[in-house]
């Protein structure tokens, strides 16, 4: 169960690459701001009034851009105490079950993303509880805005498709919340890829035990003769 | 009864092997779904909600940075020779310094795996050079490194402050008088166990190495201090600075530094033969925040705290559920119609949080059980702060309780040995905590009184 992931093509290579530099982009900008906040309050007496706001909507992005990284790359954590003990056999049939219970998050999920999203940016929600039935009529939202956030120059055009022409004042909410369906979609399209992986027998499981089995491989040489 | 299937499902997801954020959140939209009005849509939202709204999280991240920083940067290496200087010719001096090591390294980093990994890894390896047995070290190691999260600054610590509203400053400063007198209780037990054992113990290399290693390690333990002093800043000179968020990304920018432009153990100035001296190659100072070592520790932070957080989002979902349904009153109301007295609840908080710490991730279950227990403790009188300290120290404990605590795994890959064995070695220790756990319990005294006299009373809102 190993976290070791190394992609097969020239395409994944590319992949994997965008997604550990924007993982790694997107906390050293958190980290930037929420610092430089710091020295411009207590050094200078003024401050980036929407830093906080900015960082915290990054913090949501890593988190919901990553989810379905750490699928890919089997990051997420979970009790293997169990799976350890039983035969292989029954080990399989269990990680099938886990990947068919993930499907249904992540699908479910993406459902309520949509759902949540779709009014800030003036589409229509779904309707079902659990399964999208058709499109209901919705009231757009696309007026919405964060509340300290400023509006780039270069973004204006859009105001003409979601905000009926009107003038944004500060930038307007679908953009930190388009992470939600993009980051669902991405996670439920990670697990339909998990779980082809199962049924071939080209991966084990979709979990490890904890967060530190890529460290102790690297340190395990160390103590590694008894 | 219903509240019993969806712990049903939560624990049945979780041993078939379905990730742990997956079977919080998956066994809590079935019951939202199920048995109220909830829809999917508000669901997402909480799970946005839980980065988006809750400015103390956003310590994690930088926390698990900071620490992230200081280990690539080679930090563990220089506080091991520091300890090893200062202890080192006791009686079964390497174990004694092993903890030291691990309790200064608790100090800059939030977490017990990785405090197990950056020490274990060298002190394993070095006490068997000089003769202990394998298991002795992986045994004093393994018990050692659950300090990481009682010690402050501690993520499982943030995470609890920001379930039950109290400050984060108080539970660290909390922290620090427990976390000093488990790491003594085990440096008295080794001490104890050399001299009867007669293990083997260093020279005294004489306090030039002290100094020597001091000024080495100095810039590591800096870290400590910039984080204490920023957040209740210098008695009699200044208040507190930051805010605990804040005090977590200037860790994280220094930590940046010491590692880059200090110990250049990594980035730039970074190379086998000796490490580059900045004035050899100014723009160090610009390219090491693009250098290649820079993006994998920011990645590698990035990666930990996905994962964590993961957990976290989905557990805020499922407490979502519980104040909706209003099983913390429920319980409450049984517990104390049933004549629940302090005693007896705190033994019972202890029970449930030793079987859950085995299976779940601390923050996790900090974040699920502490809404369920707080509203009783404060009927009870019992003390937040305290009953934080109680679930912090419950948590290390059950990281190292066989069958399947987290720290034995980790100690077992670290030190390459089986996990029986592991737990075999780590069992006198074990005790020695199982004691600590004891005091902490009904010793109120010793969670509170040192928040208490720096910050002042606190107020406890029922």
């Amino acid at each position: 169960m190993s976290a070791n992931y190394a992609p097969s093509t020239a395409f994944g290579r590319i992949i994997n690459n965008f997604e550990e530099t924007a993982i790694a982009l997107i906390l050293g900008l958190m980290t930037a701001l929420t610092f430089i906040n710091v020295i411009l309050r207590y050094g200078f007496n003024s401050s980036i009034f929407w830093g906080l706001e900015a960082s915290l909507a990054l913090f949501a992005w890593l988190v919901l851009f990553g989810m379905s990284y750490a699928v890919k790359v089997t990051a997420h954590l979970g009790v293997d105490a169990i799976i350890g003990m039983v035969p292989k056999r029954t080990q399989r049939v269990m990680a099938l079950i886990s990947a068919v219970l993930c499907l249904i998050y992540a699908f479910l999920l993406l459902k309520g993303a949509w759902d949540y999203w779709a009014p800030f940016a003036g589409f229509q929600q779904t309707g079902g509880r659990w399964f999208p039935e058709g499109f209901i009529k919705t009231r757009d939202q696309g007026w919405y805005e964060t509340e300290t956030i400023p509006m780039p120059e270069w973004l204006r055009f859009i105001e003409g498709s979601f905000n009926a022409g009107e003038h944004y004042g500060k930038l307007p909410r679908f953009i930190p919340y388009f992470i939600l369906p993009f980051g669902c979609f991405l996670l439920f399209f990670r697990f339909v890829q998990a779980a082809w992986e199962l049924v071939q027998g080209k991966r084990e499981a979709l979990i490890v035990s904890h967060e530190a089995e890529d460290a102790i491989k690297d340190v395990r040489h160390m103590n590694a003769e008894d | 009864m219903d509240i019993l299937f969806l712990f049903a499902m939560v624990i049945g997801f979780m041993l078939i092997g379905v990730p742990i954020a997956i079977s919080l959140g998956l066994s809590s939209i079935f019951f939202l779904l199920w048995f109220s009005d909830t829809s999917l849509a508000s669901i997402a939202q909480t799970l946005y909600q839980a980065m988006e709204g809750h400015a103390t999280l956003l310590a994690i991240p930088f926390f698990v940075l900071a620490s992230s920083f200081m280990s690539t940067g080679g930090v563990a290496k220089r506080i091991i020779r520091f300890a090893i200087a200062c202890v080192g010719h006791l009686p079964g001096g390497l174990a004694i310094a092993g903890v030291f090591a691990c309790m200064l390294f608790a100090a800059l980093s939030g977490s017990s795996p990785a405090t197990v990994v950056a020490i274990g890894s060298i002190v394993i390896a070095a006490m068997r050079q000089v003769g202990y047995s394998k298991d002795f070290a992986a045994g004093v190691i393994c018990n050692a490194g659950t300090l990481g999260i009682l010690i402050p600054p501690s993520i499982v610590m943030v995470v609890y402050a920001s379930a039950t509203d109290v400050s984060v400053g108080r539970m660290f400063l909390a922290g620090v008088i427990p976390g000093l007198l488990a790491g003594f209780m085990l440096m008295a037990t080794i001490l104890g166990i050399a001299i009867v054992k007669s293990l083997p113990k260093g020279e005294w290399q004489g306090w030039g190495e002290v100094w020597q290693s001091f000024r080495e390690a100095f810039w590591g333990l800096m870290l400590i201090a910039i984080i204490m002093v920023g957040l209740y800043g210098i008695p009699g000179v200044t208040t507190g600075i930051f805010t605990p968020t804040e005090a977590a990304a200037v860790a994280a920018v220094y930590a940046f530094f010491v590692a880059n432009f200090i110990y250049r153990d990594m980035g730039p100035l970074q190379n086998d033969g000796g490490n580059v001296a900045l004035w050899r190659k100014p723009h160090a100072v610009l390219t090491s925040f693009f250098h290649k070592d820079t993006k994998a520790t920011l990645f590698e932070a990035g990666k930990l705290t996905i994962t964590l957080m993961f957990i976290i989002a989905n557990a805020l979902i499922l407490k979502h559920v519980l104040t909706d349904e209003q099983i913390p009153q429920k319980i409450t109301e049984a517990m104390l119609g049933a004549g629940l007295g302090m005693i007896t609840f705190l033994i019972i908080v202890n029970v449930i949080l030793l079987i859950g710490g085995q299976f779940m991730e601390p923050s996790g279950l900090i974040l699920i059980v502490a809404p369920l227990v707080f509203p009783i403790a404060i009927e009870l009188g019992v003390d937040p702060i305290h009953l934080g300290i109680i679930m912090v120290v419950n948590m290390e404990i059950g990281m190292i309780t066989p069958p399947v605590g987290l720290n034995l795994f980790v100690t077992s890959g670290v030190a390459g040995m089986p996990i029986m064995r592991v737990v075999r070695a780590s069992l006198p220790f074990l005790a020695v905590l199982f004691v600590f756990l004891i005091m902490i319990t009904y010793i109120p005294f010793l969670s509170t009184w040192l928040p208490t006299s720096i910050m002042g009373p606190e107020t406890i809102i029922k």
